[in-house]
């Protein structure tokens, strides 16, 4: 039971921070706080076992909490990076205004992040989901100018229409499983016999693809993290986007092999590396380039997952697993050095040598968790076109990591005198260092995996050459730098946002045809003739 | 079942009492002196909150209906009283929001201290006891006259709460809204009329054993439910419901959305799933849930569209009826004995409650930020949510269980309602209730958006706002939230009786 | 056609005209009018089914009797509630004649204001 107990508290204590902010005292210090609100989910991570299971009580909306190694691994990491974030955030909102609030956001979509790798019945899921991805709204909208306002609308309304797609989903699952069970693993068991089993398909890959950014449903993802402060774009990028990671691993029915849906995650997974590698080429700032290369990691893993799908085994899942927690941090990583850079202006290269160092292990960086986060996926991925693939999507990752390191180099240099700060270093340092040796740690947890293999010739030449060539392809393009085109943050939102004036028209539209209901003859019309309308149809057998 | 089994059951004069406490109420409020009735309230109130759960408690230990036979007198010919399931769930309901409502409008409506007496208080308090007696009397009643006189006198103490301000829009609104509600009465009273030349009953149970598919009936039937969606204000008959729930005062709109309304939508279940069951062709169903459908979109459209805030929140109110008639085509299959409509009949009373509780609490909320503002246009209100904490938490609170988020009655009701559509083959509904949670979300986050922005200029509150009262709203709301613990299945609870 | 169909046929006039007054009127007071008529219509139907159903040997069915004594209770103070509400607004508005179209602009413009 205490096992219970403390995985329960994972989400409970910073719900349970967010009820004493009620007060007035503990609501002033209450950004003290933020640092401490995933400890207990850390612990858990640690000590709880394998397999644990744990039904809450019903005034506690009845979830049920488990924890299974792709579980523990990335709720631990993503409470290292929450830490990370909340070290950072509680010295930004010093002397802020909006703290209070700032930190409210913080709290609760921590525990919506934090929720989702430890539900396993669907309401519980939904739950903390809706939290990890409403409560975002907060962070995204924080600093308050026209961008913010955008990105926060447009945010908002994807992550509802995400939200709309699971609650569909999850609704025709409960609705295919036998009984009144409303764990996940009996819903996905009951999958493959379903009667609605492809759009159900259709509406969890819709729902968490959103979540992770892919290709075409990407567009807030650039928009979002470039407009959030710093720390809520590390712990956004880092781990909330997992929150779409788990629900696939959760929610795809791996122990059967579906015709069809397999390709086409893989099909979508390829699309999204590559265009955002494209795109992210295309852009100035490093937060959206940061952005446009999470679009191209998480299309890498849907892809992955998609290969897993099609093998008809859950082999792939702990994998997918390590190589999320391995971005959770190196992309976290980045983002705080953005602001670790902005605060050691002075001593520049003390922070770009350990940025370049986690940029490249995005790409495979021999010798760092990237080059274990590759190899852990290789088998998943097989010999075939799609090994070939995420070979040259290593090569793309490098070429977007360079064009970054290159934005980030010139940031320093621009950068204002910003207020020093112990924190941020402090944070930074804190992801740098778990990105590069937790990988190491959990590397041997994966089936079949030794370090020493790490070591081996042939896989340091295989992690190495993707680089050198993205290097070589970067110099290249170095030439040519002036001439690359400039695409917005969001790119093809410019076709929805063209379609504005046309949805606004269709609101006149209604409002016009609710000005002539309204009026009084009509009205009363309407009253006679929905008399005789209902009269005809209740007389009218079926 | 024969009519010599009707007869009193051991609780059944706490049904008498429930209609008839409030009425004493309004009796002693014309002996007291205006000063005394919101005294006299505090005693009335929490009274009748107690007869009401002493109601639901005997009615969940019975385990079935409680009936009180007036004068012993068995129907046909006398008239009885009876509380289901529903409809204890509904007086609970109804205890809880008159209670709260009762909290919010002190201040608003006391006798000015040392002024000359006002008239505006007195009537409050009256139409506040008169509202709860009449529904009340519509919950428990038992045959299709006397739910017209409880209809009626619904109607009769909703319209002068839309005027209670005497502002010329208002009277204009009341006298919309009450022209419009007749029309709907005369409709009912003409169906009744068929429906005692065809059977010689009125009482609901008898019907339920007589009733056949013969013209006349199906006529009649038809008028009644055209005449009662036209006081419920489902689209497109939703012509008063705008300006009567927007300007009427923050405690009156409370109780016009959140109970006045379902009042109407009462009695039709009464009909198509007591008094009728069998007779609810799959066409007509459709039609009602069609009906329902246009008002969930058109209601959503335009709130997104509105520039004031109590707008905003009346038209989602014709929004959220439409979601309550999906009961017809999802739950016509209870008097069969379909096994899922149970899940269906149950999404529509959790729908039905949740949006009682949200809607009560939204339409204060934005009532005190109004009183505090000085207007209510959505575009002006940046910053409040920082000098009225917790005004706004009532408001996203309540705004969230409309969306549909966990936990929230309101998503519990969504969820049942989609399975239910889903185990129909209905699909065509979870298109519009999934389209009718985006929207919402859409209107909830445009003013919450708005309620959390702080301008660099911070506006003045223009009147103190009572602490008390922003308590009293987020009771509600709180309410609204609670009732998602709920579990996720049919209830049995709601099923005493049938 | 005995006499019960002939009051029937009345009945059914009265509520026909009743109707199309609600539905075509633009003014409050005609409004309220054309509910009356409309009420009294229905009070006649009663009558009506009070009179068939009094096959029995009884004069007349009582209940239905009992129920228009009743609804005729109702119709007036709903009368009398609406004209109450006309007179209020024509107190506001300053206009005392009858004639102004002032109801359907009235909601709209509620509405908006």
């Amino acid at each position: 039971m205490t096992a219970g107990t403390v995985l329960a508290s994972s989400f409970i204590v910073p719900l349970f921070m967010l009820v004493a902010a009620l007060g007035q005292r503990t609501r002033e210090r209450l950004s003290d706080l933020l640092p401490f609100a995933p400890l207990p989910a850390l612990l858990a991570a640690l000590v709880v076992p394998d397999g644990t299971i744990v039904v809450l009580p019903r005034s506690l909306l009845g979830i049920t909490l488990s924890l299974d190694k792709p579980g523990a691994m990335l709720l631990g990491a993503a409470s290292l990076l929450w830490i990370a974030g909340g070290i950072y955030a509680r010295q930004m909102l010093q002397d802020a205004a909006r703290a209070v609030r700032f930190a409210i956001w913080w709290l609760t979509t921590l525990s919506g992040s934090l929720g989702v790798f430890i539900a396993a019945d669907m309401i519980g899921f939904y739950f903390f989901y809706t939290l990890v991805s409403l409560a975002a709204y907060g962070l995204v909208a924080y600093d308050e100018t026209a961008a913010t306002r955008r990105a926060s609308t447009i945010y908002v309304a994807l992550a509802l229409l995400g939200e709309a797609f699971l609650l569909m989903a999850f609704v025709l699952l409960a609705a295919a499983t036998p009984g009144n069970s409303l764990l996940i693993s009996d819903a996905v068991a009951a999958l493959r016999s379903s009667p609605w089993r492809d759009i159900t398909m259709l509406l969890i890959v819709l729902g968490f693809g959103l979540k992770i950014g892919l290709v075409p449903l990407h567009v807030w993802m650039p928009l979002t993290y470039s407009a959030a402060p710093i720390p809520a774009a590390a712990v956004l990028s880092g781990a909330a986007v997992k929150a779409g990671v788990i629900g696939l691993i959760r929610f795809l029915p791996f122990d059967v092999s579906l015709a069809g849906w397999s390709e086409v995650l893989m099909v979508l997974g390829f699309v999204s590396a590559f265009y955002g590698v494209a795109i992210g080429l295309a852009q100035t700032n490093p937060k959206a380039v940061l952005a446009y290369s999470s679009v191209s990691q998480m299309g890498l893993l849907a892809a992955v997952l998609g290969m897993g799908l099609g093998s008809g085994s859950r082999a792939a899942l702990l994998p997918v697993a390590f190589y999320a927690v391995h971005h959770m941090l190196a992309k976290g990583g980045l983002f705080l050095a953005l602001g670790a850079a902005a605060a050691r202006r002075g001593s520049a290269l003390l922070v770009l040598v350990p940025t370049v160092v986690l940029a490249l292990a995005l790409a495979g960086l021999p010798f760092t968790g990237g080059q274990l986060a590759k190899m852990a996926i290789k088998d998943p991925l097989g010999d075939g076109v799609a090994s070939v693939l995420a070979q040259i999507s290593a090569i793309g990752s490098a070429l977007l990591m360079l064009h970054f390191l290159y934005l980030f180099r010139a940031g320093i240099a621009e950068a204002p005198a910003d207020r020093p700060s112990a924190a941020a270093v402090v944070a930074w340092l804190m992801m740098v260092f778990a990105a590069l040796a937790l990988p190491w740690f959990l590397f041997p947890t994966l089936d079949g995996a030794s370090r020493a293999d790490a070591f081996t010739l042939q896989e340091l030449w295989g992690a190495a050459w993707p680089i050198l060539i993205g290097g070589l392809l970067a110099a290249l393009l170095w030439r040519w730098r002036t001439r690359l085109p400039r695409i917005p943050e969001g790119d093809v939102l410019f076709i929805a946002e063209r379609c504005a004036p046309t949805v606004s028209r269709l609101g006149a539209a209604f409002e016009r045809a609710d000005g002539v209901l309204r009026q009084w003859p009509i009205a009363s019309m309407c009253v006679a003739l929905l008399v005789v309308l209902t009269a005809l149809a209740l007389a009218m057998p079926a | 079942m024969s009519t010599a089994s009707v007869a009193t059951t051991s609780s059944g004069y706490l049904l008498v009492l429930a209609v008839m406490w409030p009425v004493i109420g309004i009796l002693l409020s014309f002996v007291v002196s205006g000063r005394q009735i919101e005294r006299l309230a505090w005693i009335v109130l929490p009274v009748g909150l107690v007869i009401a759960g002493a109601t639901l408690i005997a009615v969940t230990q019975a385990g079935q209906s409680q009936i009180y036979v007036v004068g012993n007198w068995a129907p046909p010919l006398g008239i009885a009283l009876r509380a289901d399931g529903i409809s204890v769930a509904m007086m609970m309901a109804t205890a809880i929001v008159i209670c709260v409502t009762g909290v919010f409008a002190h201040g608003e409506f006391s006798q000015p201290p040392g002024g000359p007496e006002e008239r505006a208080p007195v009537v409050f308090w009256v139409l506040l006891f008169a509202i709860w007696s009449a529904l009340n009397a519509l919950v428990l009643g038992s045959d299709l006259f006397n739910l017209y006189v409880a209809l009626e006198l619904l109607t009769f103490a909703a319209v002068p709460l839309v005027c209670l301000k005497g502002k010329k829009e208002t009277v204009e609104a009341a006298l919309r809204y009450m022209l419009f509600a007749l029309i709907g009465s005369v409709l009912y009273l003409l169906g009744a009329a068929m429906i005692y030349g065809a059977y010689g009953t009125l009482d609901i149970r008898l019907l339920s054993e007589r009733g056949h598919a013969e013209p006349a009936t199906l006529i009649a039937a038809s008028l009644m439910t055209i005449g009662l969606l036209a006081k419920t204000a489902l689209v497109p008959l939703h012509l008063w419901l705008p300006p009567a729930h927007a300007g009427a005062p923050a405690p009156g709109s409370a109780m016009l959305s959140a109970l006045v309304v379902k009042g109407s939508f009462f009695v039709i279940i009464r009909i198509w799933f007591d008094a009728m069951p069998d007779l609810l062709s799959f066409r007509a169903a459709q039609l009602l849930g069609a009906l329902g459908a246009a008002a969930i979109l058109l209601g959503s459209v335009l709130a997104l569209r509105q520039q004031r805030l109590k707008l905003l929140i009346a038209y989602s109110t014709i929004a959220q009826i439409g979601y309550l008639f999906f009961v017809f085509p999802l739950a016509a299959g209870l008097a069969t004995g379909v096994a899922w409509s149970g899940i269906a009949w149950t999404a529509s009373w959790l729908q039905l409650f949740s949006h009682a509780f949200a809607k009560a609490a939204m339409f204060m909320a934005a009532g005190l930020i109004a009183e505090a503002l000085g207007h209510d246009r959505i575009a002006e209100l940046g910053g409040i949510g920082r000098k009225l904490p917790i005004t706004m938490l009532a408001f996203a609170l309540s705004g969230l269980s409309l969306v549909g988020v966990p936990p929230s009655g309101g998503f519990s009701a969504k969820w049942l309602l989609l399975l239910a559509t889903v185990m129909e083959g209905q699909w065509w509904w979870a298109v519009v209730i999934v389209l009718g949670g985006l929207l919402a979300g859409g209107y909830i986050f445009m003013v919450l958006g708005r309620l959390l922005a702080s301008p660099t200029e911070v506006p003045a509150l223009q009147a103190p706002v009572s602490r008390w009262r922003e308590c009293a709203a987020l009771s509600l709301a709180i309410c609204a939230v609670l009732l998602g613990i709920w579990p996720l299945q049919s209830s049995d609870f709601l099923f005493i009786g049938r | 056609m005995n006499s019960a169909t002939l009051f029937g046929f009345c009945s059914a006039a009265i509520v026909g005209l009743g109707l199309f007054g609600l539905i075509v009127s633009p003014h409050p007071l005609r409004r309220i009018l054309a509910f009356n008529l409309l009420g009294s219509g229905v009070f006649l139907f009663f009558g009506v089914v009070a009179r068939r159903g009094a096959a029995a040997g009884l004069g007349a069915d009582p209940v239905p009797q009992a129920l228009v004594i009743t609804g005729i209770v109702v119709a007036f103070s709903a009368t009398a509630l609406a004209v109450a509400l006309v007179l209020r607004l024509f107190a506001l508005t300053d206009e005392a004649a009858p004639t102004s179209e002032a109801d359907p602009k009235a909601g709209a413009e509620g509405g908006h204001s």
